[in-house]
């Protein structure tokens, strides 16, 4: 098993930055194909909510990105310093067709195994996704 | 993410590559607005080169969409590889898109839209 730990300001660049850490973590661990790209998609939902709605892109603020990863399990755990977490995933409203935005969640759901969301102490959010290596991603459509 | 940009019969045809996020969303909505602001509202998408998108890049596509029919342009998108086509799918973006299966066909519409 290996874990890996990365931290990250708030700005809009740290998108980029993240998505080239979790592709070369995927490659060394030859997760490839779709469960490569969905996995890359469910936790890049996850940081960007982290970003602008839990961190307010407060540069000052941090997402904590954990990743966990070993012969079945494919584990990201998401943590922003927002607060009111649960009021937050509370008052989500689902996204209408022309809505620009509110899609992410749904993306989650719909890719990962299993997906939590739990705030932590400091009232952040942690969004924990869970894909298993042995599943092929499941191609559903609404 | 690049963006190169050529007009085909009065229509903006633009190449996107690379990633379609939040921070580059905001390039492609520039350049998009700059078009617009020109009076050209003809807009052709051709995303065979975007290997990654996320819901913010879809945002951007929708604000784009939203901006382009005001104007009473259009907007189409074409060869979208087969992981981007999903996505649209699955948040049945596909049923308010315009989406060809390749540039020329979507460049073709324009003129079946003139003559009729």
């Amino acid at each position: 098993m290996a874990t890996y730990q990365f931290e990250y300001s708030s700005v809009l660049e740290s998108e980029e930055k993240m998505l080239t850490d979790i592709e070369l973590i995927l490659s060394r661990h030859l997760v490839t194909g779709h469960l490569n790209r969905a996995f890359t998609l469910a936790v890049s939902e996850a940081f960007t909510n982290a970003l602008t709605h839990g961190n307010e892109l407060d540069p000052k603020k941090t997402v904590t990105l954990r990743v966990t990863i070993n012969k079945t399990d494919l584990i990201a755990d998401i943590i922003d310093q927002g607060r009111d977490a649960l009021r937050r995933i509370a008052d989500r409203k689902p996204a209408q067709l022309l809505s620009e935005g509110g899609r992410g969640v749904d993306l989650i759901r719909h890719y990962a195994n299993t997906a939590r969301f739990v705030e932590v102490e400091s009232g952040g959010l942690l969004v924990s996704i869970h894909f298993s290596r042995r599943d092929k991603v499941a191609i559903k459509t609404s | 993410m690049e963006i190169s940009i050529q007009e085909e019969g009065g229509i903006s045809v633009l190449q996107l590559k690379g990633r379609l996020d939040l921070a580059s969303g905001a390039g492609v909505k520039e350049q998009v607005k700059q078009l617009l602001g020109q009076e050209k509202s003809l807009i052709h998408l051709n995303l065979s080169q975007v290997d990654f998108i996320n819901s913010s890049g879809l945002g951007v596509l929708v604000s784009i969409m939203k901006e382009v029919r005001m104007r009473k342009g259009r907007l189409t998108l074409s060869e979208l590889v087969s992981y981007v086509q999903e996505i649209f799918e699955i948040t049945q973006l596909s049923h308010i898109f315009e989406i060809y299966t390749s540039q020329q066909e979507a460049l073709n519409s324009y003129q079946s839209v003139k003559v009729s």
